[in-house]
Protein backbone atom coordinates (compact mmCIF):
# COMPACT_ATOMS: atom_id res chain seq x y z
CA UNK A 1 0.00 0.00 0.00
CA UNK A 2 1.75 3.44 -0.86
CA UNK A 3 1.91 5.87 2.32
CA UNK A 4 1.67 8.77 0.22
CA UNK A 5 -1.08 10.78 -1.05
CA UNK A 6 -1.40 9.24 -5.46
CA UNK A 7 0.08 11.33 -8.26
CA UNK A 8 -2.78 11.11 -10.39
CA UNK A 9 -0.60 12.03 -13.61
CA UNK A 10 1.66 8.93 -12.40
CA UNK A 11 0.75 6.29 -15.21
CA UNK A 12 2.48 3.15 -12.95
CA UNK A 13 -0.37 4.09 -10.48
CA UNK A 14 -2.67 1.56 -9.44
CA UNK A 15 -5.74 0.96 -12.28
CA UNK A 16 -8.82 -1.03 -10.49
CA UNK A 17 -9.37 -4.32 -12.09
CA UNK A 18 -12.04 -6.08 -11.28
CA UNK A 19 -12.49 -9.38 -12.01
CA UNK A 20 -16.21 -10.26 -11.78
CA UNK A 21 -17.74 -13.11 -9.83
CA UNK A 22 -21.31 -13.42 -9.01
CA UNK A 23 -23.24 -14.10 -5.05
CA UNK A 24 -22.75 -17.89 -5.84
CA UNK A 25 -18.94 -17.66 -5.84
CA UNK A 26 -19.25 -15.18 -2.58
CA UNK A 27 -21.21 -17.73 -0.60
CA UNK A 28 -18.95 -20.64 -1.20
CA UNK A 29 -15.87 -18.45 -0.65
CA UNK A 30 -17.99 -17.84 2.93
CA UNK A 31 -18.83 -21.57 3.14
CA UNK A 32 -15.36 -23.15 2.63
CA UNK A 33 -14.05 -20.62 5.81
CA UNK A 34 -16.58 -21.37 7.91
CA UNK A 35 -16.16 -25.03 6.82
CA UNK A 36 -12.60 -25.30 7.76
CA UNK A 37 -12.64 -23.10 10.83
CA UNK A 38 -15.80 -25.02 12.48
CA UNK A 39 -12.82 -28.25 11.31
CA UNK A 40 -10.41 -26.79 13.42
CA UNK A 41 -12.21 -26.30 16.86
CA UNK A 42 -12.93 -22.57 16.20
CA UNK A 43 -16.43 -21.65 17.90
CA UNK A 44 -18.97 -19.91 16.40
CA UNK A 45 -18.12 -16.35 17.89
CA UNK A 46 -14.59 -16.92 16.57
CA UNK A 47 -15.17 -17.83 13.22
CA UNK A 48 -17.63 -14.57 13.18
CA UNK A 49 -14.53 -12.31 14.18
CA UNK A 50 -12.77 -13.81 11.64
CA UNK A 51 -15.33 -12.22 9.11
CA UNK A 52 -15.81 -8.82 10.86
CA UNK A 53 -12.32 -8.25 10.74
CA UNK A 54 -11.05 -5.93 8.00
CA UNK A 55 -7.52 -7.85 7.61
CA UNK A 56 -8.94 -11.22 6.86
CA UNK A 57 -10.23 -9.42 3.21
CA UNK A 58 -11.52 -12.86 1.88
CA UNK A 59 -13.47 -13.38 4.96
CA UNK A 60 -14.18 -9.52 5.33
CA UNK A 61 -15.59 -9.22 1.87
CA UNK A 62 -17.98 -11.87 1.94
CA UNK A 63 -19.08 -10.95 5.69
CA UNK A 64 -19.94 -7.32 3.83
CA UNK A 65 -21.48 -8.48 0.76
CA UNK A 66 -23.73 -10.77 2.57
CA UNK A 67 -23.94 -9.20 5.12
CA UNK A 68 -23.71 -10.16 9.36
CA UNK A 69 -27.30 -12.27 9.34
CA UNK A 70 -26.56 -14.39 6.23
CA UNK A 71 -22.81 -14.93 7.48
CA UNK A 72 -23.77 -15.78 10.61
CA UNK A 73 -26.58 -18.43 9.14
CA UNK A 74 -23.59 -20.27 6.90
CA UNK A 75 -21.93 -20.20 9.87
CA UNK A 76 -24.07 -21.67 11.97
CA UNK A 77 -25.07 -24.55 9.10
CA UNK A 78 -20.79 -25.74 9.33
CA UNK A 79 -20.62 -25.49 13.13
CA UNK A 80 -23.46 -27.65 13.62
CA UNK A 81 -22.22 -30.57 11.94
CA UNK A 82 -18.44 -29.53 12.78
CA UNK A 83 -18.73 -28.30 15.99
CA UNK A 84 -20.42 -31.29 17.70
CA UNK A 85 -17.29 -32.83 17.75
CA UNK A 86 -13.52 -32.17 19.21
CA UNK A 87 -10.61 -33.64 17.50
CA UNK A 88 -8.36 -35.24 20.18
CA UNK A 89 -4.59 -35.53 19.87
CA UNK A 90 -2.83 -37.67 21.65
CA UNK A 91 1.21 -37.67 21.67
CA UNK A 92 2.93 -40.45 21.55
CA UNK A 93 5.61 -40.43 24.78
CA UNK A 94 8.80 -39.00 23.71
CA UNK A 95 11.88 -40.86 24.21
CA UNK A 96 14.31 -38.75 25.94
CA UNK A 97 15.82 -36.45 23.90
CA UNK A 98 19.39 -36.85 22.85
CA UNK A 99 21.96 -34.48 24.79
CA UNK A 100 22.79 -32.09 22.81
CA UNK A 101 26.65 -30.79 23.80
CA UNK A 102 27.36 -27.42 23.44
CA UNK A 103 30.47 -26.47 21.57
CA UNK A 104 32.41 -23.91 22.26
CA UNK A 105 34.35 -21.95 19.75
CA UNK A 106 37.36 -20.18 20.80
CA UNK A 107 39.00 -17.17 19.03
CA UNK A 108 42.02 -18.34 17.36
CA UNK A 109 41.70 -22.34 18.61
CA UNK B 1 19.37 -32.04 -25.86
CA UNK B 2 18.46 -35.27 -23.44
CA UNK B 3 14.83 -36.27 -23.10
CA UNK B 4 13.31 -37.16 -19.51
CA UNK B 5 9.88 -38.26 -18.19
CA UNK B 6 7.34 -35.79 -16.94
CA UNK B 7 4.69 -37.72 -15.53
CA UNK B 8 2.75 -34.77 -14.52
CA UNK B 9 2.61 -33.95 -18.81
CA UNK B 10 1.84 -37.24 -19.12
CA UNK B 11 5.02 -37.42 -22.04
CA UNK B 12 8.90 -36.76 -22.44
CA UNK B 13 10.38 -33.51 -22.86
CA UNK B 14 13.95 -31.87 -23.35
CA UNK B 15 16.05 -31.17 -20.57
CA UNK B 16 19.72 -30.27 -20.47
CA UNK B 17 20.73 -33.21 -18.30
CA UNK B 18 20.30 -36.64 -18.12
CA UNK B 19 17.03 -37.96 -15.55
CA UNK B 20 18.92 -38.26 -12.27
CA UNK B 21 16.37 -39.15 -9.40
CA UNK B 22 16.77 -38.63 -5.66
CA UNK B 23 15.02 -41.75 -3.30
CA UNK B 24 13.23 -39.37 -1.38
CA UNK B 25 11.85 -36.43 -2.62
CA UNK B 26 10.94 -33.69 -0.50
CA UNK B 27 7.31 -32.53 -1.56
CA UNK B 28 4.28 -30.79 -0.01
CA UNK B 29 0.65 -30.21 0.13
CA UNK B 30 -1.20 -26.75 1.01
CA UNK B 31 -4.72 -26.46 1.59
CA UNK B 32 -6.29 -23.10 -0.10
CA UNK B 33 -9.28 -23.24 1.42
CA UNK B 34 -8.22 -22.72 4.31
CA UNK B 35 -5.68 -20.00 3.83
CA UNK B 36 -6.06 -16.48 5.32
CA UNK B 37 -2.71 -14.85 4.49
CA UNK B 38 -2.09 -14.07 7.65
CA UNK B 39 1.52 -14.35 6.50
CA UNK B 40 3.25 -16.36 9.74
CA UNK B 41 4.88 -18.81 7.45
CA UNK B 42 6.62 -15.87 5.35
CA UNK B 43 7.58 -14.11 8.90
CA UNK B 44 8.81 -17.58 10.05
CA UNK B 45 10.94 -18.34 6.82
CA UNK B 46 12.05 -14.62 7.20
CA UNK B 47 12.96 -14.03 10.80
CA UNK B 48 14.76 -17.52 10.49
CA UNK B 49 16.57 -17.25 6.98
CA UNK B 50 16.69 -13.86 5.30
CA UNK B 51 17.12 -11.50 8.25
CA UNK B 52 20.86 -9.89 7.14
CA UNK B 53 21.61 -7.39 5.03
CA UNK B 54 21.40 -7.41 1.62
CA UNK B 55 18.12 -9.49 1.97
CA UNK B 56 15.77 -6.74 2.88
CA UNK B 57 13.65 -7.78 -0.35
CA UNK B 58 14.07 -11.30 0.11
CA UNK B 59 10.96 -13.66 0.54
CA UNK B 60 11.75 -17.37 0.42
CA UNK B 61 8.36 -17.66 1.75
CA UNK B 62 5.73 -15.58 0.52
CA UNK B 63 1.82 -15.70 0.37
CA UNK B 64 0.17 -13.61 -2.28
CA UNK B 65 -3.11 -12.77 -3.18
CA UNK B 66 -4.50 -14.01 -6.58
CA UNK B 67 -5.13 -13.23 -9.29
CA UNK B 68 -3.35 -9.72 -9.36
CA UNK B 69 -1.12 -9.84 -6.94
CA UNK B 70 2.35 -11.72 -7.45
CA UNK B 71 6.27 -11.64 -5.55
CA UNK B 72 7.79 -10.49 -7.76
CA UNK B 73 5.08 -9.06 -9.13
CA UNK B 74 3.24 -10.70 -12.47
CA UNK B 75 5.72 -13.26 -12.17
CA UNK B 76 2.96 -16.05 -13.05
CA UNK B 77 1.59 -13.82 -15.96
CA UNK B 78 4.68 -12.45 -17.27
CA UNK B 79 6.03 -16.49 -18.32
CA UNK B 80 2.40 -17.33 -18.94
CA UNK B 81 2.50 -14.59 -21.90
CA UNK B 82 6.17 -15.34 -23.17
CA UNK B 83 5.14 -18.84 -23.52
CA UNK B 84 1.71 -18.13 -25.35
CA UNK B 85 4.06 -15.92 -27.73
CA UNK B 86 6.27 -18.91 -28.12
CA UNK B 87 4.04 -21.37 -29.56
CA UNK B 88 0.58 -19.27 -30.00
CA UNK B 89 -2.77 -21.15 -29.30
CA UNK B 90 -0.86 -24.06 -28.38
CA UNK B 91 -0.55 -24.88 -24.66
CA UNK B 92 -3.05 -26.75 -24.43
CA UNK B 93 -3.87 -30.20 -22.79
CA UNK B 94 -5.21 -33.02 -24.35
CA UNK B 95 -5.38 -37.07 -24.12
CA UNK B 96 -6.95 -38.68 -21.17
CA UNK B 97 -6.46 -38.96 -17.29
CA UNK B 98 -4.28 -42.05 -16.98
CA UNK B 99 -5.15 -44.39 -13.74
CA UNK B 100 -1.80 -44.95 -13.00
CA UNK B 101 1.27 -42.60 -11.97
CA UNK B 102 2.51 -41.83 -15.50
CA UNK B 103 0.25 -38.76 -16.96
CA UNK B 104 -2.86 -38.55 -14.15
CA UNK B 105 -3.95 -34.77 -15.62
CA UNK B 106 -3.98 -36.27 -19.35
CA UNK B 107 -1.51 -35.16 -21.72
CA UNK B 108 0.38 -31.54 -22.10
CA UNK B 109 0.27 -31.33 -25.72
CA UNK B 110 2.52 -27.33 -25.36
CA UNK B 111 6.32 -26.22 -24.80
CA UNK B 112 7.71 -26.25 -21.48
CA UNK B 113 9.99 -23.35 -20.66
CA UNK B 114 12.90 -25.62 -21.63
CA UNK B 115 11.47 -26.53 -24.74
CA UNK B 116 10.52 -23.01 -25.89
CA UNK B 117 13.73 -21.84 -25.09
CA UNK B 118 14.89 -24.38 -27.41
CA UNK B 119 12.66 -22.75 -30.43
CA UNK B 120 12.98 -18.93 -29.76
CA UNK B 121 16.51 -18.45 -27.81
CA UNK B 122 19.92 -17.44 -29.09
CA UNK B 123 22.24 -18.48 -28.64
CA UNK B 124 22.46 -22.03 -27.67
CA UNK B 125 23.21 -21.27 -24.34
CA UNK B 126 20.24 -20.00 -23.29
CA UNK B 127 18.36 -23.19 -21.82
CA UNK B 128 15.04 -21.53 -20.31
CA UNK B 129 13.05 -19.27 -21.60
CA UNK B 130 12.68 -16.63 -18.92
CA UNK B 131 13.15 -13.39 -17.90
CA UNK B 132 14.71 -11.15 -14.99
CA UNK B 133 12.22 -9.41 -12.76
CA UNK B 134 13.03 -5.72 -12.51
CA UNK B 135 14.15 -4.28 -9.01
CA UNK B 136 10.27 -2.43 -8.61
CA UNK B 137 9.07 -5.58 -9.45
CA UNK B 138 11.01 -7.25 -6.46
CA UNK B 139 10.60 -4.64 -4.05
CA UNK B 140 6.74 -4.53 -2.77
CA UNK B 141 5.76 -8.33 -2.28
CA UNK B 142 2.30 -7.34 -1.30
CA UNK B 143 2.07 -4.15 -2.88
CA UNK B 144 -1.26 -2.84 -3.14
CA UNK B 145 -2.81 -5.97 -1.24
CA UNK B 146 -4.85 -6.18 1.54
CA UNK B 147 -1.71 -4.75 3.98
CA UNK B 148 -3.49 -2.74 6.65
CA UNK B 149 -1.45 0.36 7.80
CA UNK B 150 -2.87 2.77 10.29
CA UNK B 151 -4.67 6.17 9.26
CA UNK B 152 -2.30 9.00 8.75
CA UNK B 153 -1.00 10.54 11.43
CA UNK B 154 -2.51 7.82 13.83
CA UNK B 155 0.62 6.03 15.57
CA UNK B 156 0.22 2.25 17.15
CA UNK B 157 -2.84 1.74 15.58
CA UNK B 158 -4.18 -0.21 12.50
CA UNK B 159 -7.26 1.35 9.91
CA UNK B 160 -10.48 -0.51 11.85
CA UNK B 161 -12.62 -0.76 8.48
CA UNK B 162 -9.41 -1.07 5.62
CA UNK B 163 -9.26 0.58 2.74
CA UNK B 164 -12.26 2.92 2.13
CA UNK B 165 -13.15 1.42 -1.25
CA UNK B 166 -16.23 0.70 -2.99
CA UNK B 167 -16.60 -3.64 -2.16
CA UNK B 168 -17.01 -5.44 -5.30
CA UNK B 169 -18.22 -8.69 -6.05
CA UNK B 170 -15.34 -10.54 -7.08
CA UNK B 171 -13.44 -13.30 -6.36
CA UNK B 172 -9.40 -14.14 -4.98
CA UNK B 173 -8.06 -15.86 -2.64
CA UNK B 174 -4.31 -16.47 -0.79
CA UNK B 175 -1.45 -18.96 -2.75
CA UNK B 176 1.19 -19.57 -0.61
CA UNK B 177 4.15 -19.91 -2.21
CA UNK B 178 8.37 -21.42 -1.63
CA UNK B 179 11.12 -23.31 -4.04
CA UNK B 180 8.80 -26.14 -5.31
CA UNK B 181 12.20 -28.45 -5.19
CA UNK B 182 11.48 -29.64 -8.84
CA UNK B 183 12.40 -32.70 -10.16
CA UNK B 184 13.68 -31.11 -13.46
CA UNK B 185 14.86 -27.63 -11.93
CA UNK B 186 15.11 -24.59 -14.03
CA UNK B 187 17.51 -22.92 -12.17
CA UNK B 188 19.67 -25.69 -12.22
CA UNK B 189 19.25 -26.32 -16.07
CA UNK B 190 20.26 -22.71 -16.11
CA UNK B 191 23.23 -22.27 -14.34
CA UNK B 192 26.61 -21.99 -16.10
CA UNK B 193 28.55 -22.81 -13.70
CA UNK B 194 26.57 -25.64 -12.34
CA UNK B 195 26.83 -24.06 -8.79
CA UNK B 196 22.84 -26.28 -8.41
CA UNK B 197 22.44 -29.19 -7.36
CA UNK B 198 20.07 -31.67 -6.10
CA UNK B 199 20.84 -33.75 -3.00
CA UNK B 200 19.80 -37.50 -3.81
CA UNK B 201 19.26 -38.15 -0.50
CA UNK B 202 15.71 -35.49 0.10
CA UNK B 203 15.81 -34.30 -3.45
CA UNK B 204 16.27 -30.66 -2.26
CA UNK B 205 17.46 -28.16 -4.17
CA UNK B 206 20.58 -26.36 -3.26
CA UNK B 207 22.88 -23.40 -4.13
CA UNK B 208 26.75 -23.31 -4.12
CA UNK B 209 27.34 -20.31 -2.33
CA UNK B 210 31.06 -20.63 -3.41
CA UNK B 211 30.51 -21.76 -6.95
CA UNK B 212 28.19 -18.62 -7.65
CA UNK B 213 29.45 -16.10 -9.12
CA UNK B 214 25.95 -14.10 -9.67
CA UNK B 215 25.21 -14.59 -13.11
CA UNK B 216 21.55 -14.69 -12.28
CA UNK B 217 21.15 -17.33 -15.13
CA UNK B 218 19.05 -18.97 -12.46
CA UNK B 219 16.57 -15.94 -11.36
CA UNK B 220 15.65 -15.31 -14.94
CA UNK B 221 15.33 -19.15 -15.60
CA UNK B 222 13.06 -20.33 -12.61
CA UNK B 223 9.47 -19.87 -13.44
CA UNK B 224 8.49 -19.58 -10.34
CA UNK B 225 11.13 -16.61 -9.50
CA UNK B 226 12.21 -18.51 -6.07
CA UNK B 227 15.59 -17.63 -6.87
CA UNK B 228 17.37 -14.49 -5.50
CA UNK B 229 19.86 -11.91 -6.45
CA UNK B 230 21.50 -10.73 -2.89
CA UNK B 231 23.12 -7.37 -3.97
CA UNK B 232 26.49 -7.18 -1.07
CA UNK B 233 27.76 -10.71 -1.82
CA UNK B 234 26.99 -10.48 -5.43
CA UNK B 235 25.42 -14.26 -4.76
CA UNK B 236 22.01 -15.63 -5.72
CA UNK B 237 20.23 -17.26 -2.76
CA UNK B 238 16.97 -19.92 -2.68
CA UNK B 239 14.81 -21.97 0.02
CA UNK B 240 16.67 -24.49 1.29
CA UNK B 241 13.79 -26.39 2.34
CA UNK B 242 15.08 -25.40 6.35
CA UNK B 243 17.44 -28.95 4.98
CA UNK B 244 19.10 -29.32 8.65
CA UNK B 245 15.43 -30.24 10.36
CA UNK B 246 14.44 -31.92 7.24
CA UNK B 247 17.39 -34.25 8.03
CA UNK B 248 17.02 -34.25 11.75
CA UNK B 249 20.07 -32.15 12.31
CA UNK B 250 19.10 -29.37 13.49
CA UNK B 251 19.15 -29.47 17.87
CA UNK B 252 15.77 -29.46 17.87
CA UNK B 253 14.77 -31.94 16.13
CA UNK B 254 15.93 -35.07 18.37
CA UNK B 255 17.41 -36.67 15.72
CA UNK B 256 14.12 -36.92 14.09
CA UNK B 257 13.30 -35.73 10.34
CA UNK B 258 11.19 -32.33 11.13
CA UNK B 259 9.05 -30.22 8.92
CA UNK B 260 10.39 -26.34 7.79
CA UNK B 261 10.22 -23.64 9.83
CA UNK B 262 6.87 -22.35 7.15
CA UNK B 263 4.66 -25.71 8.04
CA UNK B 264 5.60 -24.95 11.89
CA UNK B 265 4.40 -22.01 11.81
CA UNK B 266 0.98 -22.43 10.07
CA UNK B 267 -1.70 -21.10 12.24
CA UNK B 268 -4.44 -22.26 9.14
CA UNK B 269 -3.43 -25.77 9.52
CA UNK B 270 -3.03 -25.70 5.68
CA UNK B 271 0.58 -27.60 5.14
CA UNK B 272 2.26 -30.56 5.20
CA UNK B 273 5.76 -31.34 4.48
CA UNK B 274 6.88 -35.28 3.42
CA UNK B 275 9.49 -36.93 1.99
CA UNK B 276 7.70 -39.13 -0.55
CA UNK B 277 9.44 -42.49 -2.09
CA UNK B 278 10.56 -41.57 -5.96
CA UNK B 279 10.66 -44.93 -8.34
CA UNK B 280 13.40 -45.65 -10.49
CA UNK B 281 12.07 -43.93 -13.44
CA UNK B 282 10.99 -40.69 -11.51
CA UNK B 283 7.29 -41.45 -10.50
CA UNK B 284 6.04 -41.56 -6.92
CA UNK B 285 6.78 -44.79 -5.89
CA UNK B 286 3.39 -46.93 -4.51
CA UNK B 287 3.12 -45.97 -1.06
CA UNK B 288 -0.33 -46.28 -0.55
CA UNK B 289 -0.51 -45.56 3.03
CA UNK B 290 2.02 -41.86 3.10
CA UNK B 291 -0.11 -39.17 3.69
CA UNK B 292 1.37 -37.05 0.65
CA UNK B 293 1.25 -39.88 -1.84
CA UNK B 294 -2.49 -40.35 -0.71
CA UNK B 295 -3.50 -36.93 -1.69
CA UNK B 296 -2.00 -36.70 -4.79
CA UNK B 297 -2.47 -40.40 -6.52
CA UNK B 298 -5.38 -41.64 -4.41
CA UNK B 299 -7.42 -39.05 -3.38
CA UNK B 300 -6.20 -36.82 -6.34
CA UNK B 301 -7.26 -33.61 -4.50
CA UNK B 302 -3.40 -32.21 -4.69
CA UNK B 303 -1.91 -30.57 -7.94
CA UNK B 304 1.08 -29.23 -9.10
CA UNK B 305 1.25 -25.59 -9.45
CA UNK B 306 1.59 -24.81 -13.05
CA UNK B 307 2.89 -28.29 -14.45
CA UNK B 308 2.85 -26.64 -18.21
CA UNK B 309 5.97 -24.89 -17.04
CA UNK B 310 7.91 -28.64 -17.11
CA UNK B 311 9.77 -28.19 -14.12
CA UNK B 312 7.66 -31.10 -12.63
CA UNK B 313 7.40 -28.96 -9.08
CA UNK B 314 7.15 -30.88 -6.14
CA UNK B 315 4.70 -28.09 -4.00
CA UNK B 316 0.86 -29.31 -5.01
CA UNK B 317 -2.39 -27.81 -3.53
CA UNK B 318 -5.64 -28.42 -2.82
CA UNK B 319 -7.61 -26.11 -4.95
CA UNK B 320 -9.67 -23.08 -3.41
CA UNK B 321 -13.48 -24.00 -4.16
CA UNK B 322 -15.22 -21.12 -4.98
CA UNK B 323 -12.50 -19.69 -7.52
CA UNK B 324 -14.33 -19.94 -11.28
CA UNK B 325 -12.37 -23.32 -13.19
CA UNK B 326 -11.03 -21.62 -15.77
CA UNK B 327 -9.00 -19.90 -14.14
CA UNK B 328 -8.00 -22.87 -11.82
CA UNK B 329 -7.60 -24.76 -14.74
CA UNK B 330 -4.71 -22.65 -16.05
CA UNK B 331 -2.71 -22.45 -12.47
CA UNK B 332 -3.31 -26.47 -11.42
CA UNK B 333 -4.10 -28.40 -14.78
CA UNK B 334 -7.07 -29.87 -15.87
CA UNK B 335 -7.39 -31.89 -12.71
CA UNK B 336 -8.91 -29.21 -11.23
CA UNK B 337 -12.54 -29.88 -11.49
CA UNK B 338 -12.03 -33.96 -10.00
CA UNK B 339 -9.53 -32.38 -7.30
CA UNK B 340 -12.77 -29.74 -6.10
CA UNK B 341 -15.51 -32.67 -6.72
CA UNK B 342 -13.35 -34.80 -4.01
CA UNK B 343 -12.78 -32.72 -1.73
CA UNK B 344 -15.95 -30.90 -0.84
CA UNK B 345 -17.15 -34.05 -1.18
CA UNK B 346 -15.00 -36.26 0.82
CA UNK B 347 -14.36 -39.79 1.20
CA UNK B 348 -14.44 -41.83 4.67
CA UNK B 349 -10.26 -41.81 4.31
CA UNK B 350 -9.90 -38.36 3.25
CA UNK B 351 -11.41 -37.25 5.92
CA UNK B 352 -8.86 -38.89 8.73
CA UNK B 353 -6.04 -38.15 6.31
CA UNK B 354 -7.16 -34.64 6.30
CA UNK B 355 -6.61 -34.73 10.41
CA UNK B 356 -3.12 -35.25 10.10
CA UNK B 357 -2.21 -31.29 8.92
CA UNK B 358 0.08 -29.52 11.63
CA UNK B 359 -0.93 -32.19 14.35
CA UNK B 360 3.10 -32.42 15.14
CA UNK B 361 6.27 -30.91 13.38
CA UNK B 362 7.40 -34.13 13.16
CA UNK B 363 7.20 -35.70 9.04
CA UNK B 364 4.95 -38.13 8.70
CA UNK B 365 6.17 -41.00 6.76
CA UNK B 366 2.96 -43.75 7.01
CA UNK B 367 -0.37 -43.34 8.36
CA UNK B 368 -2.94 -45.73 9.48
CA UNK B 369 -6.50 -46.14 9.94
CA UNK B 370 -8.39 -47.74 12.84
CA UNK B 371 -11.97 -47.34 11.88
CA UNK B 372 -14.64 -46.83 14.51
CA UNK B 373 -18.26 -46.05 14.70
CA UNK B 374 -20.58 -43.36 12.30
CA UNK B 375 -21.28 -41.23 14.75
CA UNK B 376 -23.11 -38.23 12.10
CA UNK B 377 -25.13 -38.18 9.38
CA UNK B 378 -26.87 -35.36 7.62
CA UNK B 379 -26.55 -32.51 5.34
CA UNK B 380 -24.54 -29.33 4.82
CA UNK B 381 -24.74 -26.57 2.46
CA UNK B 382 -26.92 -29.20 0.58
CA UNK B 383 -24.52 -32.33 0.36
CA UNK B 384 -24.38 -35.09 1.93
CA UNK B 385 -22.37 -35.46 5.14
CA UNK B 386 -21.25 -38.18 7.32
CA UNK B 387 -18.63 -38.68 10.00
CA UNK B 388 -17.26 -41.88 11.66
CA UNK B 389 -15.15 -41.84 15.07
CA UNK B 390 -12.20 -43.21 13.28
CA UNK B 391 -8.55 -42.76 14.94
CA UNK B 392 -6.06 -41.85 12.67
CA UNK B 393 -2.29 -42.78 13.80
CA UNK B 394 0.85 -41.17 12.14
CA UNK B 395 4.44 -42.52 12.26
CA UNK B 396 7.53 -41.52 11.79
CA UNK B 397 10.62 -42.12 10.12
CA UNK B 398 11.59 -45.25 12.05
CA UNK B 399 8.10 -46.52 11.91
CA UNK B 400 7.45 -44.87 15.78
CA UNK B 401 4.23 -43.63 16.53
CA UNK B 402 4.09 -39.96 16.48
CA UNK B 403 0.27 -39.24 17.69
CA UNK B 404 -3.08 -40.37 17.14
CA UNK B 405 -6.59 -37.98 16.74
CA UNK B 406 -9.92 -39.30 17.14
CA UNK B 407 -13.23 -38.08 17.34
CA UNK B 408 -14.47 -36.88 20.40
CA UNK B 409 -18.07 -36.06 21.38
CA UNK B 410 -18.59 -32.92 23.86
CA UNK B 411 -19.01 -33.68 27.69
CA UNK B 412 -21.32 -30.75 29.15
CA UNK B 413 -21.16 -30.20 32.68
CA UNK B 414 -23.50 -28.93 35.13
CA UNK B 415 -23.26 -26.21 36.61
CA UNK B 416 -22.34 -26.64 40.12
CA UNK B 417 -26.06 -24.73 41.36
CA UNK B 418 -27.62 -27.45 39.89
CA UNK B 419 -25.36 -30.48 40.37
CA UNK B 420 -28.15 -32.84 42.21
CA UNK B 421 -31.09 -31.20 41.16
CA UNK B 422 -32.14 -34.16 39.14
Amino acid sequence: MPYDEPEFDDPQDLVGVELPGDESVTREMAAAFADEFAQLGFSRAQILALYRKAEYTGAHQAWRLLGEDEVARIVDESVAVWGRFAYVVTDCVDDAPEPQPLTLFRHRS
Amino acid sequence: MPTVKNWQLGREMSYPYDARYPSRQFAFVFNINRCIACQSCTMACKSTWTFSKGQEHMWWANVETKPYGGYPQWWDAKILEKLEEANPGGQLWGGKPADGRFGPYGKFDGQTVFEAAARTLTPDSARVLGYLPTDEEWNSPNIYEDNPVGKRGVRNKLDETGVQLPVHNTWFFYLARICNHCSYPACLAACPRKAIYKRPEDGIVLLDQAECRGYRKCVEACPYKKTMYRGNTRTSEKCIACYPRVEGTDPETGGEPMETRCMEACIGQIRMQGLVKIAEDGTWAEDRYHPLYFLVHVAKVALPLYPQFGTQPNGYYIPPRWVPRPYLRQMFGPGVDRAIENYVSPSRELLAVLQLFRRSNRIIFRYDIQEGPKIYEGSLHGRKVEIYNDTVIAFGKNGRELFRTTVEEPIHVRPNTHANSI
